[in-house]
């Protein structure tokens, strides 16, 4: 659908440039988050097809042609294994951001810029 | 055999179990996690080993009772086998290298490597592009979670940039797949074809491929990398830069299927562009993690183009150079990281604790060297045919990429090295810790990768043990240096004499000639390092190292043989070099014209056409025809060698900072291997002249190089300086005479050659007799010494005569010789500057006699005695051959005529002891017969009747030219011939030395230019990503 095929670029890309303008950590991993729900978004339109059921095998759905009545169940897959990985990967940015400020008691990207060149 | 997916079955069971089992007490849970990680390098070894050896075919796995598409399949074949053995040995050593930190840190940190191996060995099999990608995400988030076992400020904030940029990389990854399912349907790789896709479709896999190489690291979109490398612990780093790349680099192997052959031209030259800018910043970092972040950046950039450009090359070529570099840089950048962990120094010049531990500076020199792709290492092997390959596609550009950057790579690992025995910085004496978990892994590697190099050279070149000869030397004399130094000194000495003697029998007169000259002048030098006390360890293997190369290029039967023994001497005389006191600079110049010599000389051998016969290079390359590139880069390759004007500024450095008997070998011996590769191109050239004379040129860049070289040794103060300069201008007496190309021109190249090699020798171990005994090379600190050492000072008097080239000696037959060679060639102008040149050379030589021997002794020197037995007697062999050449010239005429006759119609005639040119004649016995009595009658007479001789002592005339105790700066021997310097005006001035340091200042500069693009900021890191998907999208032009 290409409503939900927008709309997730335009999440990524508003994730993006969250990512790129904020300077506070939270807020790039919330601008990380953005840009993964938008990559979610995009991997559930493409799979989705109008007027078709949820691939679910049951009494709503003519076994002998279930490949024409229903939606594609593999975009469906993946992005529920995609949007664990996504929470995996902001928990763990979020930890890292945690033990951040633990030890230097700053949020501010530019305060960490030591490592350079 | 065990199937591959209970070895992720296991690690799956293990991550889960092992908070379990940790209550049963560490030692256990070590034992299950240290089991298990030997069980996988077991299983992946066994079948590694059956799909090589019995070849067993593919193995696929198909998973849930499908099989693919339906369901994820792995495959299991050759290549998989190959990368997964060594990413998962990579994975145990790295394990025992992190023992300490595994036995107190919390269980989580077991888990994590464990599942993170887990993802890599999965990441590598799998078929299915979706299962890549969440492989990729527990490969990523264990390595970050891995990232926290040290936390401090610098590797939290590193991983911080590391977990959003490889988020971004992860998310066009999966956008990727995402749209390659789209396009085509399917997940499984064997399903998906290029084909498949529409030009719009080819969107997708260009976010699938562009997304593989943000992760592979390329410039500049890899500022994160660089901050993991310097901040994290070194046992986690070595598994991220090795085997995390490794699977990933596969990943990027098993799409390329998937991509149109300009993607991946592209994404090639983005490697060689990554290679070159990551090695060109190394330059300037004094960081030894990040100096290895910068060197395994490129490394990878390498591995990825030569993987792209040598894709229609046969089968076992891939593997020799895709799979060498794969290797070559997963040991040593793991070995080298451990070692980075072992020492605990950040700061470069803070690595000369590793002196005072000689086991670790020997793995750390392996692995150096094995990075910087020197022989026998697989990396020497791969950079050979990969450039080969390069070469006959006409891809110039990437060949200068990646020689340019290998020189880079080569200047500052080597620079890390020499300052690791050299620098001056005070030592801390605080011994670092040697922990057996740590020190384990890094020799096995160097094990390995000693072992790999045998393989290649003994079952894919099939080279014999000859070849290997002058490693062979290094090892066993190492296992002897417990000896004293003498018995491995006489030990050397009769190996060399045998190994001459074995060589005999296979050589032509020519081979024969050269043979003389290496070995036996070797021989003869050897003889003054038996005055060597104590153990001098290391030092007669890399001795013998150097003369069995000299050796073995003479009896070198393929350019690579021939290249091999090259490099080979390079390493070995650069190891030499460096054992002098004060040799970190001279020697590491040294080591980088060598090299850049040696990629030349590569290159030129890969555009000379194949030899037809398997004789000895030097006689079946007559029947070759070199083009003329080929033939310009030999000639520059071998010019450097042999320090011709305008490469020859590592040379005074060189011979003057090295042990004063290392000297002899550098100047008289290892200068003759450049005029030797230089005789072997001018043959060719004389049976295939191409239209360009080249030769023309070779000879003005001799001539010049004999004036010049003569005048800056007459400016010298230290006495092997000048020797250096005097070297430099007596070879390019040689390489314009072989310019020549006339049979009297070779002729007296190859008795110069010869000459040369026994009065430098001589005067080069006459100087450390008296360096040994005064401890001290400037000359004008030196004076009057002809009464304490008069042996020294007949032979240095007979030996400047003979260089000079006044008659009698034999210096002046091979003048005369030149001269007519070049008059009888039509060269007046040149003919011209050298006999200027000789009269130059008398000034350094007359300086060199005048200020050592003559004039006020000084008062240090008082108590100075003659210098010891062992540098007498080789100086005398030396002069006693000069002698008996001279009078007896025929004795070395006559060989040369016919050598020269091989190639030319014969231009002079010997008649007893004349020697008729069309120009004259030149008996060399009757010069001397009639000197001889020139000289011997006053004598005579003036020891019979001038009876009233009274001896002046030296207080009997104070104040002749100087007082004793006044400064020696006042008199004449210090800087001695100033108004000639004066008179020179603007020509005195080192323009070629100001033009390399400024060549040198300026890399320097650009890499700091450069590297400014790492702010060390994150956000600036993830811009950098974005616009490089954004550039590299419009160049492709999808």
């Amino acid at each position: 659908m290409i409503f939900a095929l927008i709309l997730g670029f335009l999440l990524l890309v508003i994730g993006l440039y969250g990512m790129l303008t904020q300077k506070n950590l939270i807020k790039i991993v919330i601008g990380f988050s953005i840009v993964d729900t938008g990559t979610h978004i995009i991997i559930v339109s493409i799979g989705y097809l109008r007027g078709k059921t949820a691939p679910i095998l049951d009494g709503a759905v003519d076994l002998a042609n279930a490949a024409k009545q229903v939606v594609d169940p593999i975009p469906s897959a993946l992005v529920l294994t995609a949007i664990v990985i996504g929470l995996a990967v902001t928990a763990l940015m979020l930890s890292f951001v945690i033990k951040l400020y633990q030890k230097n008691k700053s949020l501010s990207i530019d305060d960490y810029q030591e490592l350079k060149w | 055999m065990v199937n591959p997916i209970y070895i992720l079955i296991l690690f799956l069971a293990a991550g889960f179990l092992l908070t379990l089992i940790d209550k049963g007490g560490r030692k256990l849970s070590l034992t299950v996690f240290y089991g298990i990680l030997s069980f996988n390098v077991f299983v992946i070894g066994e079948w590694f080993y059956q799909l090589t050896f019995l070849d067993a075919s593919t193995l696929i796995i198909n998973t849930a009772g499908f099989s693919a598409p339906l369901s994820i399949n792995l495959q299991l074949g050759i290549q998989e086998s190959f990368v997964l053995l060594f990413a998962n040995l990579t994975a145990l050593l790295s394990g025992i290298y992190l023992f300490k930190k595994f036995k107190e840190t919390h269980i989580s940190g077991l888990i994590l490597y464990l599942i993170m191996i887990m993802g890599v060995n999965s990441l590598v099999m799998t078929r299915d592009l979706f299962n890549m990608f969440v492989f990729l995400e527990i490969v990523s988030i264990s390595t970050f979670a891995l990232i926290t076992l040290t936390e401090t400020r610098k590797s939290l904030s590193a991983g911080f940039k590391y977990m959003i940029a490889g988020g971004i990389a992860s998310t066009f990854f999966l956008l990727g797949v995402t749209f390659v399912y789209y396009f085509t349907g399917n997940l499984n790789l064997e399903f998906i074809h290029l084909s498949n896709f529409t030009n719009l479709g080819l969107i997708s896999v260009f976010l699938l491929a562009i997304a593989v190489f943000i992760e592979l690291k390329p410039f500049p979109a890899n500022g994160w990398a660089l901050d993991v490398y310097e901040a994290v612990d070194s046992g986690i780093v070595s598994v991220i830069a090795v085997v995390n790349s490794a699977a990933i680099f596969f990943v990027f192997y098993k799409i390329m299927p998937l991509l149109p052959q300009n993607f991946l031209n592209i994404f090639g030259i983005a490697g060689v562009v990554t290679f070159f800018f990551s090695n060109l910043m190394g330059l300037k970092q004094k960081n030894a993690k990040r100096l290895l972040g910068y060197s395994s950046i490129g490394q990878i950039g390498l591995l990825v183009a030569s993987l792209i450009f040598t894709m229609h090359s046969p089968n076992s070529l891939i593997y020799l150079i895709v799979g060498g570099f794969f290797v070559n840089h997963l040991i040593a950048k793991a070995g080298l990281f451990w070692i980075a962990g072992i020492v605990k120094k950040e700061n470069l010049k803070d690595w000369n604790v590793l002196k005072n531990n000689k086991p670790l500076l020997v793995l750390f020199g392996v692995l150096l060297f094995a990075l910087s792709g020197f022989p026998p290492f697989a990396g020497f092997w791969a950079k050979w045919e990969f450039i080969k390959i390069l070469v006959h596609g006409k891809m110039f550009f990437v060949i200068g990429a990646v020689l340019l950057g290998s020189l880079f790579e080569v200047i500052f690992l080597f620079r890390w090295f020499t300052l690791s025995i050299k620098s001056d910085e005070k030592a801390e004496n605080k011994e670092f810790s040697l922990e057996f978990s740590k020190i384990f892994p890094t020799t096995i590697f160097a094990g390995i990768t000693i072992l790999i190099s045998v393989i290649i050279m003994k079952f894919f070149y099939g080279f014999n043990w000859l070849h290997a000869l002058p490693i062979l030397a290094v090892l066993v004399l190492h296992v002897l240096d417990f000896l004293p130094s003498k018995i491995k000194g006489f030990l050397s000495l009769a190996a060399v004499l045998a190994y001459g003697y074995f060589l005999y029998p296979f050589e032509s007169n020519i081979q024969l000639f050269f043979g003389v000259i290496f070995i036996l002048g070797s021989a003869i030098n050897i003889i003054s390092t038996l005055n060597r006390e104590g153990k001098s360890e290391g030092f007669y293997g890399l001795l013998l190292m150097m003369i069995f190369s000299f050796g073995n290029l003479i009896i070198a039967t393929t350019y690579l043989e021939f290249f091999l023994s090259w490099e080979f001497m390079t390493i070995s005389s650069f190891l030499l070099i460096l054992r002098g006191k004060k040799a970190q600079k001279a020697s590491l110049m040294y080591l980088i014209f060598s090299t850049a010599g040696a990629y030349l000389l590569m290159v030129g051998f890969s555009f000379a056409p194949d030899l037809i016969s398997n004789s000895a290079l030097i006689l079946s390359i007559t029947n070759v025809h070199l083009p003329i590139i080929s033939i310009i880069m030999l000639a520059i390759g071998f010019m450097i060698k042999s320090g011709s004007l305008g490469v020859h500024i590592w040379l005074p450095e060189a011979h003057a900072e090295a042990e004063s008997d290392v000297s002899p070998f550098i100047s008289a011996i290892l200068l003759k291997a450049g005029v030797f590769g230089l005789l072997m191109i001018a043959i060719s050239y004389i049976k295939n002249t191409p239209s360009l004379d080249i030769f023309y040129w070779i000879g003005w860049i001799g001539v010049l190089t004999a004036i010049v070289g003569a005048f800056l040794a007459s400016f010298q103060e230290d006495a092997k300086r000048l020797l250096a300069y005097s070297s430099m201008s007596q070879v390019g007496y040689i390489i314009a005479s072989i310019a020549i190309l006339s049979h009297l021109g070779w002729l007296s190249a190859m008795y110069l050659s010869f000459n040369h090699m026994m009065f430098k020798s001589a005067l080069f171990i006459a100087i450390a007799g008296i360096y040994y005994r005064t401890h001290t090379r400037t000359m004008y600190e030196m004076g009057g010494l002809i009464k304490k050492m008069p042996l020294s000072f007949i032979s240095v008097l007979i030996l400047i005569i003979a260089v000079s080239g006044v008659p009698p000696l034999s210096g002046f037959g091979s003048k005369w010789l030149v001269y007519s060679a070049f008059i009888t060639k039509g060269w007046y102008l040149q003919a011209g500057v050298l006999f200027f040149a000789s009269a130059v050379s008398f000034l350094y030589l007359y300086r060199l006699i005048h200020t050592i021997f003559l004039g006020q002794l000084k008062y240090e020197h008082q108590e100075v005695k003659e210098a010891p037995l062992w540098f007498i007697i080789p100086q005398y062999i030396f002069i006693i051959g000069i002698m008996a050449f001279s009078m007896f010239p025929n004795l070395i005429i006559q060989p040369l005529n016919s050598i020269a006759m091989r190639y030319f119609d014969s231009s002079i005639i010997i008649d007893g002891y004349t020697i008729s040119s069309s120009l004259g004649y030149w008996n060399g016995n009757m010069i001397m017969m009639v000197t001889m009595g020139v000289f011997i009658v006053p004598l005579i007479f003036l020891i019979l009747f001038n009876g009233k001789m009274q001896k002046v002592k030296q207080f009997n005339i104070v104040y002749a030219a100087e007082r004793p105790e006044s400064p020696q700066t006042t008199h004449v021997a210090h800087n001695m011939y100033a108004h000639y310097r004066k008179a020179l005006g603007g020509w005195g001035k080192p323009r070629i030395w100001n033009f390399w340091h400024e060549s040198s200042e300026w890399s320097h500069s650009l890499a700091g230019f450069f590297r400014q693009l790492y702010t060390g900021n994150g956000q600036t890191y993830i811009l950098h990503i974005i616009i490089y998907i954004v550039v590299i999208y419009f160049i492709l032009g999808v």
